[in-house]
């Protein structure tokens, strides 16, 4: 009989507690079930508690998806697939020159990773990999909320700072101290549309757009999209380290990012030309640490972090090395065609590479890159 | 006697055979009728085979709710079951894969290891194929400094193909390499119609490393031309017809902002629907150019029309839906319009912030007035 009891009442528990998280999340984070109307999937990031935030360009809208993968793991599962590119298209029912790998996210909780797929037609197909499964992630009937980047100008709109660009595909997505960071490229202006959200999203649009600048030698100024960027914190300040399309590294304090500002980042290289950046990733080896940087035209690059707390200075005099780079010292790690990386753990990241032999593999990188 | 009940025998009997015959020929065209509804058909939507219909004659021994354990499609040659949505329809069961099936391949319907038909997704016709309708700027002679091409093509086209198809060549001998900016995802339009490429622009941008290094990516008075491939696959896989090509010179750097108090306006006729007409002492970027300009009434309201740019983006026309009504009227142009170069009319794309006379202005728009008599 007490057993009986015992019984009903763990069950009890753990229903009200099951109740209550179900309930807890989607009034904490204000997601309603639904099906989503994604048109693309340009880039994907991981918010709190497995929400998932896909930028969708080509509706330039944001969506928050309760992925309900939330339950975390101590260590994370290695990931190796050979021929990924092979074995989505045929899960896809496919050939692989037809589809293309957008962005790959690690949910930072369960450490799964997230995958969207284009197909030729502009489909997009969000995937899930364990080890060596890969299934499709539904989402239909998913609790989730949007967020359209709106292009319209402010109505008093003497001025234009402020007002944005129209988005044409989302370059870059981060989520860091409750704020989703987002980087959006134009098909018609060269500027930049960087913006910091509040999550969960409001009814009242609360997007500080910024017109983010840097400056070649403190003389000539533009203004330029950013193509990938990461935050990063510097003798206990928090900064924006972002990439931009014509190659410089530029560091922003994030508490200078605010709505209707100029801000203007201190270049603290420039990573060489005919370069376009891809992913930016901090990772930790004992007290040190390092940013790990994937380029579309040249090996993976490594930074130490207190090199770069070190360079107080802005890039003014080119300096002429052998990977033409300058300011802040980088390696390069015998890793070449690295398309996309993100942070597995502390010390480890997963890779989408082209080898040599022509294979795209997905697999997990050890410290020894460190 | 005899004879006549012989010759009557024999009629009933060729008769018997006749009936026989159309008896065979009927049960035959009803047999062959009946196949035909067994087959598994393709279901389409715009030109995309988005999912087949099993007839339920296949899997008559399953229920509706382990159609997916036991049913599966699978490409002929794979063992991956393709990922997609059971559904029942009206006497057939209906899969719809993820992506849409791909225009000739082989697909094959499985009940758990029993093989139950195979479909053939028809390749498209050859005569069927995508157009690059236009490269812009359309100009011939173009600044040293020019920031954006478009290309524009008839069909939506397949993504991420730019670096492979587009190449420059330098006075029709040398390929230049590091051109454009690599950008992934590129940048299309929502209909994936026109792409925009972006000459690489850390070569533009003075005393940036690429640009001491390598130097611009055009140079005055050097001959170029801008070949598009042919091989280049729309999002069903055809491909362009015929490679297109666009020959241009480059002339000395553009480092003015466009400037509409120099423009000229042919005002329209009261009572017509004569077009507004527009000319610049330049040309201006093919896409900003119908998006960043309208014609507002005295009392403020918009007028409704049409904008079409020609003469090389020197000229713009704006046709309006309705015969002009006389009084004044102004045109409002967007400061985010641009030149060739990039510089737009607030701001130089590439500015000196040492020099006075290259301050940035931050209006979001100027106007001209004109009248309709």
């Amino acid at each position: 009989m007490k057993r009986t009891y015992a019984l009903l009442t763990v069950a009890c528990a753990g229903w009200l507690l099951l109740a209550t998280t179900t309930h807890s999340t989607r009034n904490q984070y204000g997601l309603i079930t639904g099906t989503p109307e994604i048109k693309s999937i340009n880039a994907l990031t991981f918010g709190p508690d497995g929400v998932l935030f896909i930028g969708d360009g080509k509706s330039a809208t944001v969506f928050a998806i309760d992925t309900k993968d939330a339950s975390a793991i101590d260590k994370a599962a290695q990931v190796d697939i050979k021929n990924i590119d092979e074995k989505i298209a045929a899960l896809l029912g496919t050939e692989a020159k037809n589809i293309t790998i957008q962005d790959i996210a690690v949910n930072p909780t369960s450490k799964k990773v997230y995958c969207a797929i284009q197909h030729s037609d502009g489909t997009p197909v969000l995937l899930k990999i364990e080890g060596d499964k890969i299934t499709p992630v539904s989402l239909k009937e998913v609790a989730f909320s949007t967020l359209a980047l709106t292009n319209a100008p402010a109505e008093d709109a003497k001025d234009r700072r402020g007002e944005s660009l129209r988005i044409a595909s989302i370059s870059d997505m981060g989520y860091a101290d409750g704020k989703l960071l987002i980087s959006g490229l134009s098909n018609q202006e060269f500027g930049s549309t960087f913006r910091s959200i509040p999550f969960p999203f409001t009814k009242t649009q609360d997007q500080a757009s910024l017109e983010i600048y840097h400056a070649a030698h403190a003389k000539y100024e533009t203004m330029a999209p950013i193509k990938t960027f990461t935050t990063t914190e510097i003798k206990g300040k928090k900064y924006l380290l972002a990439s931009y399309t014509c190659t410089p590294l530029v560091l922003f304090p994030l508490d200078e990012l605010k709505a209707g500002s100029h801000v203007k980042g201190r270049t603290v290289a420039e990573m060489g030309s005919g370069n376009s950046p891809l992913d930016i990733v901090t990772l930790k080896k004992g007290n040190d640490s390092f940013l790990i940087m994937a380029n579309s035209n040249r090996p993976v690059f490594k930074v130490r972090h207190k090199n770069l707390e070190a360079y107080q200075g802005a890039l003014t005099t080119p300096v002429e090395e052998n990977f033409a780079t300058a300011g802040v010292d980088f390696v390069s790690l015998p890793l070449t065609n690295v398309i996309q990386l993100d942070k597995l753990d502390d010390s480890r990241m997963i890779l989408l590479q082209r080898r040599s032999n022509g294979s795209l593999d997905l697999w997990t990188s050890n410290d020894r890159y460190l | 006697m005899i004879g006549i009940y012989n010759n009557r025998y024999q009629v009933v009997i060729r008769l018997y055979a006749l009936y026989s015959l159309i008896f065979f020929i009927a049960s035959l065209l009803i047999e062959c009728h009946s196949a035909k509804e067994k087959e598994i058909t393709i279901r389409w939507q715009n030109r995309r085979a988005i999912g087949i219909s099993i007839p339920k004659g296949f899997i008559d021994t399953i229920d509706a709710d382990s159609l997916e354990k036991q049913l599966s499609v699978r490409l002929t040659n794979q063992k991956t079951a393709i990922a997609g949505q059971y559904q029942l329809g009206d006497g057939t069961v209906i899969f719809e894969p993820l992506i849409p099936f791909t225009r000739g391949l082989r697909y094959v319907v499985w009940l758990n290891d029993k093989r139950l038909g195979e479909v053939s997704i028809p390749a498209l016709d050859s005569n069927d194929r995508p157009a690059l309708l236009g490269i812009y700027p359309s100009q011939d002679s173009l600044p040293e400094n020019l920031l954006k091409i478009y290309l524009h093509f008839s069909r939506p086209m397949r993504e991420r193909q730019s670096q492979k198809y587009v190449t420059l060549l330098k006075n029709n001998n040398d390929t230049l390499s590091g051109v454009f900016l690599d950008l992934q995802p590129e940048l299309w339009n929502p209909d994936r119609t026109i792409l925009t490429l972006w000459l690489d622009p850390g070569r533009i941008k003075r005393d940036l490393q690429p640009n001491k290094r390598l130097g611009a990516p055009l140079q005055t008075h050097n001959r170029y031309k801008l070949v598009v491939t042919a091989s280049w696959p729309d999002e069903q896989g055809a491909t362009l017809e015929k490679d297109v090509t666009k020959s241009f010179v480059a002339i000395q750097r553009d480092s003015l902002s466009p400037n509409p108090k120099k423009w000229t306006l042919l005002e329209p006729k009261s009572g017509s629907l004569q077009s507004l007409d527009v000319s610049f002492s330049e040309s201006l970027d093919y896409s900003l150019l119908t998006e960043t300009l309208s014609v507002i009434r005295e009392d403020g309201a918009n007028v409704p029309g049409r904008w079409q740019s020609g003469e090389e983006e020197k000229l713009i026309r704006f046709k309006p839906n309705n015969v002009w009504q006389s009084g004044r009227y102004k045109l409002r142009i967007e400061s985010r319009l641009e030149d060739l170069a990039g510089n737009n009319v607030n701001r130089l794309f590439d500015r000196d912030i040492t020099r006075k006379d290259q301050r940035a202005t931050s209006e979001s728009f100027t106007e001209l007035l004109f009248k309709v008599r």
